[in-house]
């Protein structure tokens, strides 16, 4: 009797189990330990494989050339992180203070560039800085200089490509921040007495600092682990250490010395990223809001809200530094603030837009090498490229991953979002953190560990191979879009669903998957261009016989210099704008609704 | 040659100006402002259309009117948000076009309440002190006292996110009222709140006018508000001040038909001139009944538009002189006031409130009734 009221009750339980929106997380989960957990602590087991386990860490840190690098690395990505900070948030106020037309037209040659792959991007800045660029070709024109100017292959070309690089990543972070604020806040400010600087330093840049941060971490992180740029436009004296990884793995060296180099690389990012974790949350990494652990959520909530802000001796020393400084160029003529504003702006846009309009101007060149302006003009690099069967082949394979990688993002990425939005399981920032992580690991290092797993399974220059590599650094874009497309859902529309009869697989169907779609459909692009921007892993992990399209590119940049490369980069800017142009109804649709 | 003049004037009067918000005294008088043909244009929208308007010193104004009616496009050009395309602002005398915002010295609560929500209450409160440069004791004192009269003592060290809005919106008053400004700006500050609190803080808000004595300038579209608050009310439609007055004028003798129905609720009848006897005209209803309503001027047309409001609405169970027969649509039991419909014979409804006292029942739907009013209860629009 007892028995067999319980049955029913424990089958009841299970099926209750198996709803659970946390099992979603599963599938995501698995991928990520295989593929992206496990190999790293595989690559920590082998650098402590030595003698002693700190063998060949005590040689990263005894070879002047490996630790001179290390701390000429954290210099460059706290330069380049600096600037960025400095030119980023003028254009951020600039973005948010125009109106119509001029802030379309600024933002998109801002967030534009974000889409285009870095290897293309810093191809463009070799081409303009180049002996016979734009640059030098104006300032022999304008008689300044009698011969060309080296300006490629030292630390100004490295920070400046850098800069111009990283540089949409810091505006959007700004002006996420600034875009939050209260414009009422602004005005009393006003109202109550501040002028128009004490606004900034009191009002504006205190509200503004969590955006700041965040944008300043993304690219010192970013910086860190920085491989493509410096290695093509440094010069011998600008070794970065993700360029220390690649070459020994191009050497045979003993083993657990390399994995030694990847390992100090991803624990200062760790720690840097754990320490700001620490301090301002980790939520910046995905730039949104707080996703609480739902039992827990309430009392943290509370404890950490009534911490009244305290003034720290930093805060002190920088109003009484800062604060006076302000007021020095208070004297200024009031026009000058807004006169820097719009300068600093300008510059930045044309430091992000105007290299790549010289790529897409160059690819009609009939010269055959690099110079501009082309002496004329013809198709024949079309002609080159799309006969050229090498480059139709890496084409035709760049596709192929990326689409592949694109639907396993998609498929792992999406349910997992909805299993940590919907669901009530405690640990979610731990989780969100472990998503998202990939994101911040260089890619060099994950580049590195990856390959001694792949070749135990067999994966080396394999199709699915490269792209679940690629799958790895998709899903947290995946999960971070839908994720936040997901939040906006008015889940009361469900509900009402829900009361008037439709089940959970209907309001699913007919409320959250039209509310989420845009998202969705985001999602979808941007884990493919993912893919098929992707070089860094598909060094490690490709065979010569299996070549993609960002592959055949670098090799052809560090051979030979000619316009196919400005060919190529072009198809791919007309990519990406056509791709945004065929999601801006929908992604229109999704910011009305 | 006027504009070197009017900016030197301001520029001799500015250290004053400073001195004033130095040393603010308990009670200070509000200054004066005046609005001479004051134009603002957003495109082709007029915003505001030769707007005149003249407040006392410590007067409390409210501009009362729809949204988009200009109310708060007159109070950001008053704060100097905006620059007037037209005309002038004066204040004590002063033209202030060329005087930046925050060099005014003005007091504003904003209808979002824009608290810094970096700082605590007590830090928001004595943000203005903070830029006025004023020492630190004096601030310290003036933001206690200041919290002390808004009863927000106890929550001087919390974070604006940790308060509810009433509170949040008492801080945002503290705020714009601590360095006792000649005049304080309030645009639509309590049309946030729920009915209860917001009633509450009416009143709070109208004693600290007498109090402090600033020029207050409030904007607001709930004429309930208007009506509690003003020492006079500026009803505002389509960029212009459509009427200007005390509170009791405004709703008894409203200048147009706009006014009469913005403000509180209005039957208004169409009816023919038959007579007319200095101020009090004779008229009849399309239906054919006669009654008395008082005017402004007397009227010169034949037909003329009467506002009768429903509490002056009197009902008899039999006829008496006067008196029109009318049929039940809708009776509701609202508490303190029974709300009746009514349709007159000649098809025109009326609306009615009468107060709840012992022996009337709530009429049945359908049921005939007697209604009628005096001359003194009528009031013709021009």
């Amino acid at each position: 009797m007892t028995q067999a009221s319980l049955a029913p009750a424990a089958r009841a339980g299970l099926a209750q189990r198996l709803k659970n929106p946390a099992l979603l997380l599963v599938p995501a989960v698995l991928f990520l330990a295989l593929f992206y957990l496990m190999p790293l602590i595989d690559l920590f087991r082998v650098s402590m494989s030595g003698p002693t386990w700190s063998t060949h860490f005590e040689r990263v840190f005894s070879v002047p050339l490996y630790w001179e690098s290390l701390l000429r690395t954290m210099q460059i990505a706290f330069t380049v992180a600096c600037l960025c900070a400095l030119l980023g948030y003028p254009t951020a106020l600039l973005i948010h203070r125009t109106r119509g037309i001029v802030q379309v037209l600024i933002a998109t040659a801002v967030i534009l560039p974000y889409f285009i792959a870095i290897l293309i991007r810093t191809y463009a800045w070799m081409v303009l800085l180049g002996r016979n660029g734009p640059i030098n070709k104006l300032l022999q024109t304008l008689g300044l200089i009698d011969t060309p100017l080296a300006l490629l292959f030292n630390r100004g070309s490295v920070l400046l490509g850098m800069t111009a690089v990283l540089l949409p990543l810091m505006v959007l972070s700004i002006y996420a921040s600034v875009a939050r604020l209260d414009q009422g806040l602004t005005r009393a400010a006003l109202a109550s007495g501040a002028g128009p600087l004490a606004v900034f330093w009191r009002v504006l840049l205190p509200l503004t600092l969590p955006g700041i941060g965040a944008g300043f971490l993304l690219v010192f992180v970013a910086g860190l682990g920085f491989f493509i740029t410096p290695t093509l436009l440094g010069g011998p004296g600008d070794q970065m250490f993700a360029m220390h990884i690649t070459q020994q793995a191009d050497s045979i060296t003993g083993e657990g010395f390399l994995q030694a180099l990847a390992v100090v690389l991803l624990v200062i990012t760790l720690v840097v990223v754990g320490l700001a974790g620490r301090i301002m949350g980790f939520q910046f990494i995905w730039g949104g809001g707080k996703l609480g652990d739902a039992p827990a959520k309430p009392a943290a909530d509370k404890t950490a809200r009534s911490r009244a802000p305290r003034r720290g001796l930093a805060m002190v020393l920088a109003d009484m530094l800062g604060w006076p400084l302000l007021r020095l160029l208070g004297r200024l003529p009031a026009g000058w603030g807004r006169a820097t504003v719009w300068i600093m702006g300008a510059c930045v846009i044309v430091t992000v837009i105007v290299p790549i309009f010289v790529v897409m101007v160059i690819s009609f060149s009939k010269a055959s090498y690099l110079t501009f302006p082309p002496p004329d003009w013809s198709l024949r690099w079309y002609e080159k490229f799309f006969s050229d069967s090498n480059w139709m082949t890496a084409f035709w394979n760049s596709l192929g991953i990326a689409s592949l990688s694109a639907v396993i993002s998609v498929s792992l990425g999406a349910t997992a979002a909805m299993g940590i939005v919907r669901s009530n399981i405690r640990h979610k920032s731990a989780l969100m953190l472990l998503l998202v992580s990939p994101m911040i690991v260089p890619p060099v290092v994950l580049g590195l560990s990856l390959y001694a797993l792949f070749l135990k399974l067999g994966l080396v220059g394999t199709y699915l191979g490269l792209a679940a590599a690629h799958a790895i650094g998709g899903i947290p874009i995946v999960v971070v879009i839908v994720a936040a497309s997901l939040q906006a859902v008015d889940q009361r529309l469900e509900q009402g669903a829900a009361v008037h009869g439709a089940s959970p697989l209907t309001v699913f169907r007919t409320v959250t998957l039209p509310a989420i779609a845009p998202g969705l459909a985001a999602a979808v692009f941007f884990a493919f261009l993912h893919s098929f921007d992707e070089l860094v892993l598909s060094l490690f992990l490709s065979s010569p016989r299996m070549k993609t399209l960002p592959l055949m590119l670098w090799a052809d940049i560090n051979y030979q210099l000619n316009p196919v490369l400005a060919v190529v980069s072009t198809l791919e800017v007309l990519l990406v704008v056509g791709g945004i142009i065929l999601a801006r109804p929908v992604l229109a649709r999704g910011r009305a609704a | 040659m006027a504009q070197t003049l009017a900016r030197r004037e301001l520029r001799l009067e500015s250290p004053d100006m400073q001195a004033a918000r130095a040393i603010p005294s308990q009670g200070a008088i509000g200054a004066g402002i005046t609005i001479r043909n004051v134009v603002k244009n957003y495109g082709a929208f007029v915003a505001a259309d030769r707007i005149s308007l003249d407040i006392e010193p410590g007067e409390f104004i409210t501009l009362l009117g729809p949204s988009g009616s200009g109310k708060t496009t007159l109070l950001n050009l008053l704060a100097g948000f905006q620059a007037p395309d037209a005309g002038e602002i004066l204040v004590d005398g002063a033209p202030i076009q060329n005087v930046p915002t925050h060099r005014r010295g003005f007091g504003m609560v904003f209808q979002s309440y824009a608290l810094f929500p970096n700082m605590t209450v007590a830090q928001n409160v004595a943000f203005p002190m903070r830029m006025a440069k004023m020492d630190r004791a004096t601030s310290d004192r003036r933001v206690a006292e200041t919290l002390e009269m808004m009863r927000l003592s106890d929550h001087a060290g919390k974070l604006p996110s940790q308060m509810s809005g009433g509170q949040q919106q008492r801080v945002a008053i503290a705020r714009a009222i601590v360095m006792r400004p000649r005049v304080v700006l309030m645009d639509e500050p309590l049309s946030a709140l729920d009915r209860r609190l917001r009633e509450s803080i009416q009143i709070e808000i109208r004693e600290l006018h007498q109090t402090i004595g600033s020029t207050i300038l409030f904007v607001t579209h709930d004429q309930s508000e208007a009506l509690t608050m003003s020492d006079r009310i500026a009803v505002m439609d389509a960029g212009h001040i459509v009427q200007i007055a005390r509170p009791a004028e405004i709703y008894r003798r409203p200048q147009s038909r706009f006014v009469a129905s913005f403000v509180g609720e209005s039957n208004l009848i169409d009816a023919q001139v038959v007579g007319r006897d200095g101020r009090v005209l004779t008229l009849r209803t399309p239906g054919g009944q006669v009654f008395e309503a008082q005017s402004r001027h007397g009227v010169q047309d034949d037909r003329a538009t009467v506002l009768v409001r429903p509490e002056r609405i009197a009902l008899h169970d039999a006829p008496v002189p006067g008196s029109m027969p009318a049929t039940v649509t809708s009776a509701l039991f609202l508490g303190e006031v029974l709300r009746i419909e009514v349709v007159l014979d000649d098809g025109q409804t009326l609306l009615i409130r009468c107060p709840d006292i012992a022996g009337r029942d709530l009429p049945a739907v359908g049921a005939r009734l007697n209604v009628g009013w005096g001359a003194a209860d009528s009031w013709v629009l021009s």
